[in-house]
């Protein structure tokens, strides 16, 4: 089976400081090898791991231009140098590559187990070309690493291929990231998937897993992590984790329900996404929020590694059609993607879909969308029973819904096949003015914040990196949630501009959202794992260095003003109920908002980086190779 | 009455707290391999976490086992420990436990289980939901 080791001793991989393997290991599909090298360490210092380093190797390695699908794509995954440790919720991964959905850079995470896994097999990244000349898999394992013949999991979906993959390589606690159909028929919404229910999931990147022919990547490893004086560390950690973590009262929503409590608040913002953003409040939401979750479905709560929250909540489905299936969550942006916005009314109908995405392979928050946009199409009559394979695709039909994802996985159907491409390349091979009903920035689907009601959403979904996405900024906290005016410009650019320079070094550690950490914690705990000086003022530094490389990416492959944009429905389409009622965005605020938003970040008019902002930023070596600066 | 370490499994989110603070504490490491609290998902169903560690039963199967008289008893704690010093590696009592309460470690060289950090297990001051007891 083994056809490739990797090449070049350990001798050769520079020790770096604690906390990383090291290595990096380098995967040439086309020629089925592997090799090891060291980790750059010079940029370990300024990019630290996750989002920040993997950006730095992808803008060095990637040819501007090159198509997402094919062969030429540079997939990553990335650990940083806290993963593995007991720094609480830090143990991520991040899969980086360009988005198929968006054409910009992609950077998804994952929670679950494969991280630490992957860093204790003895690798800091791993990062794959090429494509495979039949259906692989790769194995890591304690420093080695093989490409494997996929044909006993190719076609099986997620679930399956765990079960199979794990049997295949003797290891009953090995861990899995890997794609299911939707990925192996190139959906350019589909995910990666670890742990059964666990999914990097925007942007595509399993579409770009199926497009090099590779089925997963299987993790063991039993090289563990050191870091410097472990006792005073681990009395560090425990003490962390219970006055930081158990008892931080930031936490204490997700600790009693998790992410599902958000689906109450938006409907009293009146800012929950329902029929396809026809409405920001949902008269059905009793059947599918955190209390319904508690008395119909939950089983049992579901931690990450490191994580003493345990914000999931297992859930499995008692009687009624869906009976028996179960899925961890299901999680704030799948009841209001896949929930209010295609009027599915009953929690049980949402984690049989949430299962299915899980087990195929889907992004729930882009299949939701898609769904909630082809049921507008079909109640329309601009779709009928001819183009979706005879279902009846009304709002609310749950029978029809729970079909939805095989559909688009298998692309069984016209529409299917359709909504595999996500929602505005299906609505441009539609046509016929459907564009305006799909609610996006840069291709990828609006997460569940309608920004009518939160005006700053508008800013944060069409300045983020990989497209629209709630983890980048997220103003709705302090303004629909908390005493902000949600329709007040004021403030709302510098808002979105702290945000995205604190997660820029938040993901290059890869914490978890979900941890109220301090900056301060977090240099305190750089610190503690890797012996090298950090201070907040540092951490923002990098900040700042990532997002500006990661636009200077973006640039490059052609994005500029004129796709940082809003959907029109925004400012055309006034909200009907509660506190929305009557609301928009006006295009004229939007761009008030948006130029601000230049130039806190130093950016021109067009919004690319000026050549100073990068030599600034720390980036002066990458003038050279922006075209645009020339 | 067993002295061994009392689990409330049904509690467990399979966080693996318990495994990195007993890896620190016995191998200078994070390292859950080299743990003596194993924590396992039971696939497909990731909701269900089995723990598997000695449980410091009555018979002690191992202590008979074992050829090389490496599983010794401790007088104070009420229990029995493997002297890593003295095991041969053998693999014997991972054999003969009905528990899966010992397994080897990743080097091969000896049989790890749990002996209750001497006293004090740190596993159970750290869960972060209470799942362990002395």
């Amino acid at each position: 089976m083994c056809r490739g080791v990797p090449q070049g001793s350990s001798e050769e991989v520079i020790k770096m400081a604690y906390g990383y393997t090291g290595k990096v290991l380098r995967v040439d599909l086309t020629e089925e090898k592997t090799s090891v090298e060291p980790l750059n360490g010079d940029w370990a210092k300024e990019y630290i791991g996750g989002k920040g380093l993997g950006a730095r190797y992808l803008f060095e390695e990637l040819k501007p231009g090159t198509d997402p699908l094919s062969p030429e794509n540079v997939l990553s995954i990335w650990t940083g140098p806290l993963v593995g440790t007991m720094v609480p919720l830090t143990s991520r991964y991040a899969v980086i590559t360009k988005s198929p959905l968006t054409g910009t850079f992609l950077d998804s995470y994952a929670g679950g187990y494969f991280g630490p896994e992957m860093k204790y097999a003895g690798f800091d990244a791993i990062i794959i070309k090429g494509k495979a000349p039949k259906p692989s898999y790769l194995y890591v394992n304690d420093g080695n690493a093989e490409i494997r013949d996929a044909k006993n999991v190719w076609g099986k979906d997620m679930f399956k291929t765990e079960e199979l993959l794990r049997e295949e390589v003797g290891q009953k606690a090995a861990r899995i990231a890997g794609i299911g159909q939707a990925g192996e028929k190139l959906s350019r919404i589909a995910g990666v998937t670890s742990d059964i229910t666990r999914n990097a999931g925007r942007g595509g990147a399993g579409a770009v897993f199926g497009s090099k022919n590779l089925k997963a990547v299987v993790a063991k490893g039993s090289l563990g992590v050191e870091v410097p004086k472990i006792d005073e560390f681990a009395k560090m950690a425990k003490q962390m984790l219970l006055k930081d973590v158990v008892e931080n009262p930031d936490h204490a929503g997700l600790v009693t329900d998790g992410t599902p409590i958000i689906v109450d608040m938006s409907q009293d913002a009146a800012i929950l996404p329902t029929n396809n953003w026809h409405n920001g409040q949902f008269d059905g939401y009793q059947g599918i929020d955190s209390d319904a979750l508690k008395t119909r479905v939950f089983v049992r709560k579901k931690a990450c590694f490191g994580c003493g929250i345990a914000c999931g909540s297992w859930a499995k489905v008692r009687d009624g059609p869906f009976k028996g299936s179960s899925t961890e969550g299901p999680e704030y942006e799948t009841l209001g993607l896949a929930g209010s916005n295609c009027g599915v009314r009953n929690i049980e109908a949402i984690v049989k879909f949430a299962e299915e995405c899980d087990r195929l392979g889907l992004d729930t928050i882009s299949a939701g969308a898609a769904v909630g946009f082809a049921m507008d199409l079909y109640e329309k009559g601009i779709i009928t029973k001819e183009d979706t394979g005879g279902l009846d695709l009304k709002f609310g039909n749950e029978e029809a819904y729970a079909k939805m994802p095989e559909m688009i996985a298998e692309r069984k159907s016209k529409i299917g096949d359709l909504l595999a491409e996500g929602s505005l390349l299906a609505a441009r091979k539609i046509g016929k003015d459907t564009e305006k009903l799909v609610i996006h920035a840069k291709g990828s689907e609006y997460p569940a914040y309608d920004p009518r009601g939160s005006i700053g959403m508008a800013l944060a979904y069409a300045t983020s990196d990989r497209g629209a996405d709630h983890n980048r900024a997220w103003p709705v906290a302090s303004d629909a949630y908390g005493d902000g005016d949600p329709w007040s410009t004021e403030g709302k650019a510098a808002i979105c501009h702290e945000e995205q320079i604190m997660k820029s070094y938040k993901w290059s550690m890869i914490y978890c959202d979900f941890y109220g950490v301090s900056a301060e914690n977090m240099a305190m705990y750089f610190t503690a794992v890797t012996e090298q000086p950090a201070s907040v003022d540092w951490l923002n530094a990098v900040g700042v260095r990532v997002w500006n490389l990661v636009r200077a990416f973006n640039v490059r492959e052609g994005f500029s003003k004129k796709d940082d944009t809003m959907p029109d429905r925004m400012e055309s389409e006034p909200l009907p109920t509660g506190k929305t009622e009557g609301k928009t965005v006006p295009r004229a605020a939007f761009d008030k908002m948006l130029s601000e938003y230049y130039q806190l970040w130093g950016w021109d008019d067009d919004g690319k980086p000026t050549k100073k902002t990068l030599e600034d930023a720390g980036l002066g070596d990458i003038v050279a190779k922006l075209d645009y600066l020339k | 009455m067993s002295k061994g370490l009392k689990a409330e499994v049904e509690k467990c989110t399979g966080c693996q707290i318990c495994a990195l603070v007993c890896s620190a504490t016995h191998v200078g490491k994070f390292n859950p391999s080299e743990s003596r609290m194993n924590v396992m998902d039971l696939y497909p169903e990731p909701g269900e976490v089995r723990l598997n560690y000695c449980i410091q039963c009555d018979e002690h199967p191992c202590v008979e086992a074992c050829p090389a008289e490496a599983i010794k008893f401790n007088d104070a704690l009420g229990i029995y420990y493997v002297d890593k010093e003295e095991c041969t590696g053998c693999g014997m009592c991972v054999e003969a436990c009905p528990h899966d309460g010992c397994w080897m470690d990743p080097s091969e060289s000896y049989s790890i289980k749990c002996d209750l950090c001497g006293g004090a297990p740190q596993c159970v001051e750290v869960c972060p939901k209470g799942v362990l007891k002395r």
